[in-house]
This record gives structure tokens, C-alpha cells and sequence, in this order.
């Protein structure tokens, strides 16, 4: 379980926090998105979890243990996080890449025990992935790619997965994949939370939704408790309506021309 | 990396440490370097043998080691293919050094000495200017830090040598383009110390490195400490680089050169890469000291002019292949 | 006559041979018959001059052998014998010489070190009006021209005259005594990291072949070569010339007994700091450089 309590953050050198007491909570079991405009401070969330920026105010707890309190590499057995961007710089073997997950268990000089390469082919196997093993990273599509990315992330093992935007530059198909396997994640027991700004697709698969506003949560709670007119108007900036579509009777946003142009 | 390529590599080097015992201005036949080596040879055989070419080869692989992993290490933690072993200002400290020792006409033996106190205080210089700038957790700062150090360092150098009989003037370049002319087993086994405990520290940090080469937030993600990794991999690459300059002055190129033709041999995990590039880059120092020797006699070239003689084209057609 | 040997640091003497040599790459034409100094300029006739700058040790030795010495009003850094020289203002470098100072000493005479480097600072010094010639001393045949051309400068053509013939004189006995004595070969070492040695350019080299022994590098053409020490070892001569500095160095090094000079304790000291350039000197340097090849001989 992940729970950001009160959370404030602010840049160096900039007036504005990017979070301002920003409390929310990815619990066990079921699938929490953030969503929200650019600038919200979705991705700051991430940043702050994994210590690449420094905490204000507020407390960030991680299975009830503030993270501060715990080594970096303890919290990566714990939680595991699927950063934004992720460009190596060097070619490497799916497989190897994979192993990487297995970091924070077997730290710089500990060898891969039998259970460690289990958990790399076991995480493989659930990505569908297995038949890349031996390919190198950079000759993957994009969807392999992030098929393959979400694969490390299982192999860490850890009870939290935290995601951030890890559907950019994919196509239906493969989007619609990552949503139903970290449904599948979540239901499966871990706590999911997922930072995205396909509000549709969050809309249809998340059980929790939290709006952040210009580093406020603007509302939380379930899809059809967030998924309101009024309020998505007032944070996007932009006139919209939400329907129901009648064939699946999933809620969708639905952005409306400018006006000027009537 | 396959089995089979570290056996080629281990080869390679192994042969080109013959071949740096076997060949030389003065003619010997295997035969001869045979009973130098073993001590039973005439007199000019065994000083030959071993006085003159094997702590040479020795210092010109140990240098090459050094230098191809420090690189093959900083590229991969600073996940860019121009890094090199000379960062926070080593190769300007180590000739302020060196340079001061010649003008004042120190003993040979000495001018390693001040080589290598200038390359730590260089070092030091630079991690103490980060913290001033406030930014000693932020890699980047460290290494601005050692460009500022090495401009300076260069300006030292210059005023170091504007009174400088010409004698004197000579000596400091010969030093600050490298040569392994003046080894001794004194030379090796220190040097052998300092590249054993450097490539040792290195490859234990290789997983690190592995994670950092994916991104910093990346690698943050999967609890690396990200700032104190990174510092602890540019002190071991820049010390590593200090010992080889103290040993051998500036060799340009191999640090740069050989990681890059350990990851196109199929090294992959920086533990390979770094193993690698430290087999890869004792063979080419040894061999390239063996042109330096052999290539212009009387006279020998710089150890320095050689490895940049390699390393150019090679840069060359990597850029032809990346446009 | 003798002179004792000063022990002094290898390297100014050395710089200096080295500066002529690696500067006569940029030789000017031949000096002709008739007032031409050796950037090819004429050298008109002038009344003698008072107030003499000069930027090169060795005509500055010259200058005080022929009886001149006492009208320096300026020399360079590195021109150090007589010692009475000290008390002659220091204008700095010999090569680009800072011209405003030469100036300011207001010379009637300035006499520069023929090397392209100092082209700029001849056609200068002649623009501010002030008399320039330049000459090289590099070998033992320009001891004696530069001296009779300083004579006729200076107006001590008798003193310049009886200097030449009593140094020739002395270099022809030695010259004479050791050409029936077995000529060993020699390596005179200048420098020790790169490895320099005397080369064919220099007239220590000369001054090797009067005293009776041959440089094994004297086919090089250049006045210091770089030499690799495996070379070294395949010409193997009989002795060595050093430094007392390098012979310390020598004797302690392991790698340098691979060498038969070495094992049979044949490292000779001679301190090349005492000679600049073949001056006045150069006799006296010839008898003692004999002395130690041939020891008993002179």
C-alpha cells in the first residue's frame, strides 16, 4: 500500500509548489490513476516516491513504513517504478534487461540464485514476452517495448507496482494490453497506481481516480464520483461533456470544438 | 559476451605481450629473449629482457587496463560514448605536476611523483569546487568542476613553461604526450596496486552502473542512490587514470576508443563491458608501444601520438556510420 | 692553458646547444666575403661602438675575450660567464628579445642571435634606428669568423686576432696528439627523459672528434636527437659522456648496465654547462675533454 500524506513539493528556484498537501491512497488490490492536466504534478508524485526530488512537507508511506526511513534499495523490493521516460544508452538483452529488476533483492555483488531467474522468466512469461528473451531492447517495437519495461517491473517482486504514463506512443491494441494486465496486477493483490492522462481508458479500468489540479487533488473517489462535467471543465480548461456509451455503458470525456469557430 | 571472444581477447593480449618482449630496435631472436627472460642469456640479453622490455610491456598493459576501464565505466555511468578517464581535471593536474617537476629538473624518478600529486590534488580541487557551488550530490556539477580545474591547469602549464630552458621545454612534452620508456619494476608493481584495486572497485559497481546506463530516474526507481553512485564511480575511474598518467603521462584515445570496441565485440552488462575493456585496452597500449618503438628509429614516438593515430579514424567512421 | 671544470647544471648550456641546432633549421644564406652578417645583411662601416647589447651568450664571452666586455650595456638571461657579466643588465630572452627594452638601454650596437625568431626583432630595432647584426656561433668554424667580425666591429681587431690564433693554435695540439691515439666511440648524453643526445649538428660533436673519440650519433644530422635506449644499446659504445647529475642516474638505474661502458665504469663526467657555445673556451674545453678520453696523453 502507498500513501502520500500531505505531500508538498517545490522546485528549486520556482514560487509555485508543484505539490501542495497532496494526500491520496493506492491501496491493495486495486488499481488508483492520478490524472490530470499538464502541470498537475502527476509525474512530481513519482519523482518524489522514488527521492529524485526533495519532500517539503508530508510524509510518503509505504506499507505503513515512511520511506525516508527505509534504504533506497529496501523500498525498490517494495515498490517497483515504471518511470516515464527510459532511454538506455546501451543495447542489452531482453533477458538481461529483465534481470536488472532483480537489483534491489541481490544488490551489487550477491549472484542470481535459481529463484531469481525464475522470477525473470516468470514475469516474462505474464508480459507475453518470453519469445523476445534473447532479442536486444533496441531492436524492439514500442509496444514490445513497453511490454517489455512492465516485465522488469514484475520481476522486482514487489507488492506495489507505480507507473508512470506507460502507454505514451502505443496503438489500441497494445494500450488496451498494459490497462488489462495492470488490471490483472491489481487484482491479483499488489496496490496499482497508475499515472496516466488517458482519462477514458483510467475511467473504464481504475477502481480509484484522483484530479490533480495545479498541485492540488481537485476530487477522488470512484470513476463516476470524478467522471463530472462541471468539475474536468473547470481543471482541462476546455468545454466537454461526459457521456455513457450505450455498447460497453463505459463513461467517456468528450472535448468540444472551440467555440469561436461556431 | 560468448566464451569463445574473452578466450580471443585474453589471446590477443597474451600475444601482443610476446610480441612487446620479442621485438625491439635491437635485434634478438626468440631464442635470445628466452634466455633473457629465464636469466640465463649474456648480459645485454637478460638487461635487455628484463630490464628494458618486460616492465614495459608490463606498465603499457597495466596503463591500458586502467584507462579502458576507468572509460568503459564512466560511459556507461554517464551514459554517453565521449566520456573518458581524464574527467575532474586529471590529465591538466597531472602536467602541472609533471610539467613543474621537469622545469625545476627533478630526477626521472621523481616526476611520477609530482604527476600524481597533481592529478589527486586535481581531484580533490574539483570535488571542493562542487561543494561550493553547492551541488556535490549533483554529478554534473562535478564534472563542470573538473573542466574548470583543467582549464586552469592548462593555463598553469603554460606559464610554468614560458621561462623554461629548451632542454627542459622538450622533457615536459615528451611527458605530456606519454610514452612507457622510463618503466621500472618499481613503476609496476605500483602501478599493478593501484589497477588491480581500481578495476577490482569498478567491476563491483558494474550492476550499478548497469541501472544508472538506463537513466537516472530509472535507476532511481529501482533504488540506486543515484547521487553517491555516480560520484563513486567518477573518483574510482579518475583515480584509476591517475595512477596511469603518473606511470606513463598522457594516453589519449583509450579510454575513449576501447570501451566502444568491447560493446561492438558483444560485451553487454557493464561487468563484461569493463572486463573487456581492460583485456582490450592492456593489448592495445602493449602494441601500440610496440609501434612507438619499432616505427622511427632512432628516435621513439610518443605513446600518445600512436594511440591517437589509431584512434581517429576509428572516430571517423563511427561518425560516418551514425549520419 | 687550463680552465677547472665548473660543476653547474646540465641544462642552460645544453638549452643553448640544443637552440642553436633545432634554430638552424631556420639558417639564413651564407654569410660572403665582405661586411655581411649572417642574416645576409650588410653590415655598414660605423664608427666603434660604446654601448653594446648582446643577446647571445657566446658572443657575449667573445665580446669580453677581445677586450670589449666592459661596454655591455645589456645581455640576455642565460649569459652568465665571466661572472663580471652579472653586473651587465639582464634584458631577458635571447629569442624574441623584448625590443623596447633593448631600446631603452640605448645601444649603439646590438648584436642578436641569427635565428628566424629574431627577424621580426632585427627589422625593429633597425627601424627605431638602432645598429643590428646578427651572427651564429654553432660550430667551431664560426668561433673564429665571429670573432674577427667582432674584432672589426669593435675596433679590437688586434685582440680578436691574437684570441682566434691562440684558440686555434690550441685546438690544432690536441687535434694533432690525438689523431695517433685510438679513437674510442662515445655517447655524450644531454638529457634523459626523452633520451637526447649530442647529434652530428652540434659542435660538441666537433669537439668530441678534436679531443679524439667518435659519437656514435654523429651520422644524425640534428645538434640534440631523441634516441631510444634499445638504439642506444645496439650501437653500444665504449664510454659515456654525462652530467655528475645523469651519471648519478646512470649508475643507479639497472636497465643502463645492460651496456659494456657501464660495466666497465666508463662514465666520464663532463659538465657541458661551462661551455655555451664554442667561444673563446672552446680550446681550453678541447684539452680537457682529451685529458679525460686519453688520460696522460696531453
Amino acid at each position: 500500500m502507498i500513501e502520500f500524506r500531505e505531500v508538498s513539493v517545490r522546485y528549486p528556484r520556482r514560487d509555485v509548489e508543484a505539490l501542495s498537501a497532496v494526500s491520496l491512497t493506492a491501496a491493495r488490490g486495486a488499481l488508483t490513476a492520478v490524472v490530470g492536466p499538464n502541470g498537475s504534478g502527476k509525474s512530481t508524485l513519482v519523482r518524489a516516491l522514488v527521492g529524485r526530488v526533495p519532500v517539503a512537507g508530508g510524509a510518503i508511506l509505504v506499507n505503513g513504513t515512511p520511506v525516508d526511513e527505509s534504504g533506497r534499495r529496501s523500498l525498490a523490493t517494495r515498490v517497483a517504478v515504471v518511470v516515464q521516460r527510459e532511454e538506455p544508452a546501451f543495447p542489452l538483452q531482453v533477458r538481461e534487461y529483465v534481470a536488472l529488476g532483480r537489483y534491489p533483492h541481490l544488490g551489487l555483488f550477491r549472484a542470481p540464485s535459481r529463484g531469481d531467474r525464475a522470477a525473470v522468466d516468470d514475469a516474462l512469461a505474464r508480459m507475453a514476452a518470453a519469445h523476445l528473451a534473447d532479442r536486444s531492447i533496441s531492436e524492439l517495437s514500442g509496444g514490445e517495448w513497453q511490454r517489455v519495461r512492465l516485465a522488469r517491473a514484475v520481476a522486482q517482486g514487489a507488492d506495489a507496482i507505480v507507473l508512470d504514463e506507460p502507454t505514451t506512443f502505443l496503438d489500441i491494441a497494445h494500450e488496451m494490453g498494459v490497462f488489462e494486465l495492470m488490471s490483472r496486477l491489481a487484482r491479483e493483490g499488489r496496490a496499482v497506481l497508475l499515472v496516466s492522462h488517458q482519462l477514458n481508458l483510467v475511467a473504464r479500468f481504475a477502481d480509484h481516480i484522483v484530479l490533480l489540479h495545479r498541485g492540488h487533488v481537485a476530487a477522488c473517489g470512484a470513476p463516476a464520483d470524478v467522471m463530472q462535467g462541471a468539475v474536468l471543465e473547470r481543471v482541462y480548461e476546455w468545454p466537454l461533456v461526459i457521456t455513457r456509451d450505450p455498447a460497453v455503458g463505459a463513461l467517456a470525456l468528450v472535448p468540444l470544438r472551440s467555440p469561436a469557430r461556431d | 559476451m560468448r566464451l569463445s571472444r574473452w578466450l580471443l581477447l585474453v589471446a590477443v593480449l597474451l600475444l601482443a605481450t610476446v610480441l612487446g618482449v620479442a621485438y625491439g630496435t635491437l635485434h634478438l631472436s626468440l631464442v635470445d629473449v628466452l634466455h633473457g627472460v629465464t636469466g640465463t642469456g649474456s648480459a645485454t640479453e637478460v638487461a635487455v629482457v628484463r630490464q628494458l622490455r618486460l616492465p614495459r610491456v608490463l606498465l603499457a598493459a597495466l596503463v591500458g587496463a586502467g584507462l579502458g576501464a576507468s572509460g568503459a565505466a564512466l560511459q556507461g555511468a554517464t551514459r554517453n560514448g565521449l566520456a573518458e578517464p581524464y574527467l575532474l581535471g586529471v590529465s591538466g593536474g597531472a602536467a602541472v605536476g609533471a610539467v613543474i617537476a621537469v622545469a625545476l629538473h627533478a630526477p626521472v624518478a621523481v616526476v611520477p611523483l609530482c604527476g600524481l600529486a597533481g592529478a589527486l590534488a586535481a581531484v580533490a580541487l574539483s570535488l571542493v569546487v562542487a561543494r561550493a557551488s553547492g551541488g556535490q550530490g549533483d554529478a554534473r556539477v562535478v564534472l563542470m568542476a573538473g573542466v574548470v580545474v583543467g582549464a586552469f591547469a592548462n593555463a598553469a602549464i603554460m606559464v610554468a613553461l614560458a621561462g623554461v630552458d629548451a632542454n627542459a621545454v622538450r622533457g615536459a612534452l615528451w611527458w605530456m604526450m606519454g610514452s612507457a620508456a622510463d618503466a621500472s619494476w618499481v613503476q609496476v608493481r605500483a602501478l599493478a596496486a593501484c589497477v588491480a584495486i581500481g578495476v577490482a572497485l569498478l567491476l563491483g559497481l558494474a550492476r550499478a552502473i548497469d541501472l544508472l546506463a538506463l537513466g537516472e530516474d530509472a535507476a532511481a526507481g529501482m533504488g540506486v542512490n543515484v547521487a553517491r553512485v555516480t560520484l563513486a564511480v567518477y573518483v574510482a575511474g579518475a583515480l584509476l587514470a591517475a595512477g596511469t598518467v603518473a606511470a606513463a603521462g598522457l594516453v589519449g584515445f583509450v579510454g575513449l576508443l576501447v570501451p566502444h570496441l568491447a560493446r561492438m565485440a558483444g560485451a553487454r552488462t557493464h561487468r563484461s563491458i569493463i572486463g573487456a575493456a581492460a583485456l582490450g585496452g592492456g593489448a592495445l597500449v602493449v602494441l601500440a608501444d610496440l609501434a612507438a618503438r619499432v616505427a622511427h628509429p632512432p628516435a621513439e614516438l610518443p605513446l600518445g601520438a600512436v594511440t591517437a593515430i589509431l584512434g581517429v579514424p576509428f572516430f571517423l567512421a563511427r561518425l560516418r556510420k551514425l549520419t | 692553458m687550463l680552465f677547472a671544470i665548473r660543476v653547474r647544471h646540465l641544462t642552460a648550456t645544453a638549452s643553448w646547444v640544443v637552440l642553436a641546432g633545432v634554430l638552424a633549421c631556420g639558417r639564413a644564406a651564407p654569410p660572403t666575403r665582405g661586411a655581411h652578417d649572417d642574416f645576409g645583411d650588410t653590415i655598414a662601416a660605423a664608427v666603434a661602438p660604446r654601448r653594446i647589447v648582446s643577446l647571445n651568450p657566446t658572443t657575449t664571452e667573445l665580446l669580453y675575450a677581445i677586450g670589449a666586455g666592459d661596454r655591455l650595456v645589456g645581455r640576455t638571461s642565460w649569459d652568465l660567464y665571466p661572472p663580471r657579466v652579472r653586473d651587465v643588465p639582464d634584458l631577458g630572452p635571447g629569442l624574441r628579445p623584448n625590443v623596447e627594452a633593448v631600446i631603452a638601454a640605448r645601444p649603439d650596437l646590438v648584436i642578436l642571435y641569427a635565428s628566424d625568431d629574431n627577424r621580426d626583432a632585427a627589422r625593429r630595432l633597425r627601424a627605431a634606428g638602432v645598429r643590428t647584426v646578427a651572427f651564429r656561433v654553432d660550430r667551431i668554424a664560426d668561433f673564429a669568423r665571429v670573432t674577427l667580425e667582432l674584432g672589426r666591429l669593435t675596433g679590437d681587431t688586434v685582440s680578436a686576432r691574437t684570441t682566434v690564433d691562440t684558440v686555434e693554435a690550441t685546438l690544432a695540439r690536441v687535434r694533432a696528439t690525438t689523431s695517433a691515439l685510438p679513437r674510442p666511440t662515445a655517447f655524450w648524453i644531454l638529457w634523459e627523459s626523452p633520451l637526447l643526445a649530442v647529434g652530428g649538428g652540434s659542435f660538441l660533436n666537433e669537439l668530441l672528434a678534436v679531443a679524439g673519440a667518435r659519437n656514435v650519433y654523429d651520422s644524425l644530422p640534428g645538434p640534440s636527437p631523441a634516441v631510444s635506449f634499445e638504439d642506444l644499446l645496439r650501437r653500444d659504445p665504449d664510454l659515456i659522456l654525462a652530467s655528475p647529475a645523469s651519471r648519478q642516474h646512470i649508475l643507479a638505474d639497472p636497465r643502463w648496465r645492460a651496456l659494456r661502458a657501464v660495466r666497465a665504469g666508463r662514465v666520464l663526467v663532463f659538465d657541458t654547462t661551462i661551455v655555451n657555445g664554442p667561444s673563446e673556451r672552446v680550446g681550453a674545453s678541447a684539452v680537457s675533454l682529451a685529458r679525460l678520453l686519453h688520460p696522460g696523453a696531453l
